[in-house]
């Protein structure tokens, strides 16, 4: 029973990691075709800034919190209009050379892991130039659960509770909302969406803008729990990543499925062998057995599953 | 005409082997290039008489890496994170396996057994991959996540229970103590190259000390440069880079293209072992670094700067790259090689090398007729 | 006049009369996969051009071939057979499902039902490169020649596997020569017109030295007089070296000047098959075409 428990807390703490970690990247690499390997710096922004939030203005945590998404998405805009698009750079090169300097990064899947990983580099140095190789650190509010002899931290539950808000809220977004209906129409079909009155630019901006918000909010609901150190998002890149490939192409669906598959390995190795590393080491091979034999993700599969089902007997 | 001179005879073996090396896949064809190269080689052969051949010969085996990717990644077009998986599996293969036969045979068992790990781990990682039908960016992710797999394992094998013979694999903190790289057969002949000295007499200079672990990483490297330069030339290497073009046309052609992604991926994991081997050996040291993002991603970043479907521009970016980095100390160094990335990506997406080459040359003609190196050459000068 | 007489002569039987030898090359059932099981020892494996002028041999066949994707059914049912040397153009209204049969054919497709035979052979699990070695060659819809390659570079590929050192210059040459694109050789075949690398691309899969070259839509695009060139290339093709054709085209003009006989596909299914006068004069043919009932 107890150990039972255990089970599940687990699996909640790894549903939780693996969804807000890869809330934010789904968001972008679905839509915009691009992969951000700066994606756990970004998380570092939404950590740092609601730590200093706390630390240095004093703000309570849970609005230090709302501050550092806002950060973290600002700049993700920022890096979108000069990285990603392009849009800065070649307003620049069109006053002084007369063409565009760079081609937007859209759909270019390998070069864009290069370029945010440059950025990515950029901006992990910069952090321990500027702030040294660690801060002060908010504590974990709310205090622990306690069951046998074992408690657990009341503050991860509250985590895994904001996974599956996070969840709700994106697939309200997607589906009930115009800017839903736009960003899935850019993600369709862009020439189309262009040809339908759709601003395609200002969508992939703002679709940059939200996903590394989410990204910041997820640094910023871990920073009560995590060493600050400007290495922090390296823990989450790789989960993130591997959960966006293996939910497929279904943004909302894919990543909460991923998120309980890959949670769920996760969870029940790291149980079996008291370790975590272990768990993880399951965890990703996994993950590389769902990309070699599901190559669609899991929500591909779905999808080819219902259509082979349509085709009828 | 080919001349019926005697010095005709000599002009098509040298053609031929021009003929070779040469062809559309790499920059480089004209009798200037060779001029320029061999001019090259000398220069770092002269290189420890003047400067540190003992940290410079760093440069020389991860341009090695380099190599390695420039040839799975510019050449077939797949884009493998994983060179390092291989880099690393070649280094602790070859430290377990002589730290347990600790003398010159058994070292260059060693040596041999970590190259030949490396490729077999390459094959079988190909073979999960191409053969399973896994493209393009998938490929991409499983490499990726390959060496985060070995990062975290290797990180924990701190315990004695990991340990392979009388070599502890040493987790977080790595396996020290890897015996020095004497070559050869015990008891007959065998050379040490690692911490050892070599007594040169050069006109003019004297007697000079020099440390032949340079010179042997010079060799490998040169000798990996020309290979690789008669690999992506030959038939073999067209369909190669035909593959990278546009795979699905060149399988209607007749071209089993699993096979050729899998035969390039094998031979860029030796190659990248032989770099891991060579490195474990210089350093007397490997550890689970080797194996964790930021490295797996420098191969990219030399790759990409110096331009991927040139071989001799991943070498050129590696030690231009790795000579900046180590000797620019501080993170400053790190942030000014990320906006390097950046910036090249972004602006110079082929890489410097071919950039330049293209601006050189035009388009240089090499020096025997495209087609075929077997044919009597007539030697042009472009 | 000669050419109706040397078209029915054709498509009646190999011609004996071909010239050009067939090169080394590991023949049709004894393919690269070195695999042989499901040869039919009753069918005779006789190459187009190499039949000494008996009965035609069944070079292609499609035994109740099927392809859905989700719940439409693109290929239904078909049961389509084309002979060695056999010039046979595949029409039909659009959406009917002639380039999938084609893909079908080739193996870029699976099917979801039906088998395929080649030779007299089953090749319905082979994978597409093995069926090129076996002897079908295919030009994509889209023009797919590598536009960073030179057309020397382009017209090597196909033929290095075939041939070394003076025969495959011979036979790059005349690739390159057989689609009008001498003194392009270095040319970078991106810059090249549309109907360049048609030709390019046509005599590319040519040069493998096919028994059966599939065309899809060889012509889109092009001027009259391309159309003319191509459709004079086909024909010498066929006859000299007694390749088989399955060509997809809309321009009835075409079809009329290279087709020994003809395919009508419709909804995936064959709807008519005879010579392109029956065809014409069909008036359930029109009627398709036009968008009446089935």
């Amino acid at each position: 029973m107890v150990n039972g428990l255990n089970l599940a807390f687990q699996f909640l703490d790894s549903f939780a990691f693996v969804v807000l970690a890869a809330a934010g990247l789904a968001i972008i690499f679905g839509i915009m075709g691009v992969i951000n390997l700066a994606h756990g710096e970004f998380i570092l922004v939404g950590a740092y800034a609601t730590t200093f939030a706390v630390t240095a203005a004093g703000l309570p945590l849970p609005v230090a919190m709302v501050v550092g998404s806002l950060v973290t998405a600002l700049f993700g805009i920022a890096v979108e209009r000069t990285i990603i698009s392009g849009f800065v750079p070649n307003w620049i090169g069109q006053r002084t050379v007369g063409r565009d300097l760079i081609e937007p990064l859209y759909d270019r899947l390998a070069d864009s892991m290069v370029a945010t990983f440059g950025l990515s580099l950029v901006m992990v140095q910069s952090a321990r130039i500027l702030f040294g190789n660690s801060i002060e650190t908010v504590g974990t509010p709310f205090g622990n659960v306690a069951y046998g002899e074992f408690s657990y931290s009341t503050y991860r539950l509250v985590l895994a509770g904001v996974s599956i808000l996070v969840l709700v809220a994106a697939y309200y977004v997607f589906t009930r909302t115009t800017f839903g209906t736009r960003v899935r129409a850019t993600m369709a079909d862009e020439q189309t969406a262009k040809a339908l009155g759709v601003d395609t630019e200002r969508t992939y901006m703002l679709t940059f803008g939200i996903g590394s918000g989410l990204a910041g909010l997820t640094g910023a609901l871990f920073a009560p729990v995590l060493s600050m150190q400007p290495t922090l998002g390296d823990q989450f890149l790789i989960e993130a990543f591997v959960a966006v490939v293996v939910g497929g192409p279904s943004v909302v669906l894919g990543t909460a499925l991923s998120g309980g598959v890959l949670g769920a390995v996760s969870a029940t190795v790291t149980n079996l062998t008291d370790s975590t590393t272990f768990g993880r080491i399951a965890l990703l091979l996994a993950a590389m057995l769902a990309l070699r034999f599901l190559p669609g993700g899991i929500t591909g599969f779905i999808e080819r599953v219902r259509s082979r089902r349509q085709e009828g007997e | 005409m080919a001349a019926e001179s005697a010095t005709g005879a000599d002009r098509g073996a040298l053609a031929r082997i021009r003929g070779r090396l040469e062809g559309p896949n790499t920059v480089g064809n004209s009798t200037g290039f060779w001029i320029g190269f061999a001019v090259a080689v000398l220069a770092l052969v002269a290189y420890p008489l003047v400067g540190n051949g003992e940290s410079f010969s760093l440069f020389l085996v991860l341009a090695l890496l380099g190599l390695s990717l420039s040839l799975v990644w510019g050449y077939s077009g797949v884009l493998s994170f994983g060179q390092v998986v291989f880099f690393g599996v070649g280094g602790y293969t070859f430290g377990v396996v002589s730290i347990n036969l600790p003398d010159p045979t058994g070292i260059t068992a060693a040596a041999l057994t970590g190259v030949v790990v490396g490729g077999i781990t390459a094959a079988l990682l190909g073979y999960f991959m191409f053969y399973g039908g896994v493209r393009d960016v998938y490929v991409t992710i499983i490499t990726l996540v390959s060496t985060m797999v070995l990062q975290t394992f290797m990180a924990q094998t701190a315990g004695s229970e990991w340990t392979i013979g009388e070599a502890a694999l040493g987790g977080f903190n790595g396996m020290p103590a890897i015996p020095l790289l004497e070559l050869g057969i015990t008891g007959v002949v065998s050379y040490q190259f690692v911490f050892n000295t070599l007594e040169l007499f050069v006109p003019g200079l004297g007697t000079v000390e020099v440390d032949p672990f340079y010179y042997l990483a010079l060799a490998a490297l040169v000798a990996a440069y020309l290979g690789l330069r008669v690999l992506v030339n030959s038939d073999f290497g067209r369909v190669m880079v035909a593959v990278r073009e546009d795979q699905d046309r060149t399988q209607m052609f007749g071209y089993d293209v699993k096979r050729v992604k899998l035969l390039t991926f094998t031979v860029g994991g030796a190659l990248a072992a032989l770099s891991g081997v060579l490195y474990a050996a210089r350093n007397v040291y490997i550890d689970p670094q080797v194996f964790a993002l930021w490295f797996a991603t420098l191969p990219v970043i030399w790759v990409s700067v110096g331009g991927r479907k040139s071989l001799l521009g991943a070498v050129i970016a590696t030690i231009g790259i790795e000579y900046f980095r180590l000797s620019v100390q501080g993170e400053m160094a790190l942030v000014v090689l990320g906006a390097l990335l950046l910036v090249f990506i972004l602006a110079l997406p082929g890489g410097i090398v071919p950039w330049i080459a293209g601006k050189i040359s035009g388009s240089a003609v090499p020096v025997s007729e495209l087609d075929d190196a077997d044919a009597p050459a007539e030697v042009s000068e472009s | 006049m000669s050419s109706e007489a040397e078209r029915s002569e054709a498509s009646g039987q190999a011609s004996g009369e071909t010239a050009s030898s067939e090169p080394e090359r590991s023949e049709g059932s004894k393919n690269a996969s070195g695999t042989d099981t499901t040869m039919d020892p009753n069918v005779r494996e006789t190459p187009a051009g190499k039949a000494t002028g008996d009965r035609t041999d069944t070079l292609l066949q499609t035994d109740d071939l099927v392809k859905r994707f989700g719940g439409f059914t693109a290929t239904d049912s078909v049961d389509f057979s084309v002979d060695e040397g056999e010039l046979r153009c595949l029409i039909g209204p659009n959406g009917a499902g002639k380039s999938t049969l084609l893909k079908l054919i080739v193996g870029t497709l699976e099917p979801s039902g039906g088998r395929i035979y080649y030779d007299g052979q089953e090749i319905t699990d082979m994978e597409p490169n093995e069926r090129v070695r076996s002897g079908i060659s295919m030009k994509f819809q889209v023009p797919s020649v590598y536009g960073e390659l030179s057309v020397r570079e382009n017209a090597r590929l196909p033929v290095q596997q075939l041939a070394d050192g003076a025969e495959r210059r011979r036979r790059v040459d005349e690739a390159i020569e057989n689609a009008g694109l001498a003194g392009y050789e270095d040319v970078q075949a991106s810059a090249l017109s549309h109907g360049q690398q048609q030709q390019l691309e046509i005599g590319m899969a040519a040069s493998l030295d096919p028994d059966l070259l599939l065309l899809d839509e060889p012509v889109a695009g092009l001027s009259v007089d391309e159309r003319t060139e191509i459709a004079e290339r086909i024909r010498r093709l066929n006859r000299e070296e007694g390749i088989a054709f399955i060509v997809i085209e809309h321009d009835t003009d075409f079809v009329g000047e290279i087709a020994d006989s003809v395919t009508v596909l419709h909804r995936g299914d064959v709807f008519r098959e005879g010579s392109i006068e029956e065809i014409e004069s069909d008036p359930e043919v029109r009627r398709i075409y036009l968008g009446g009932e089935q």
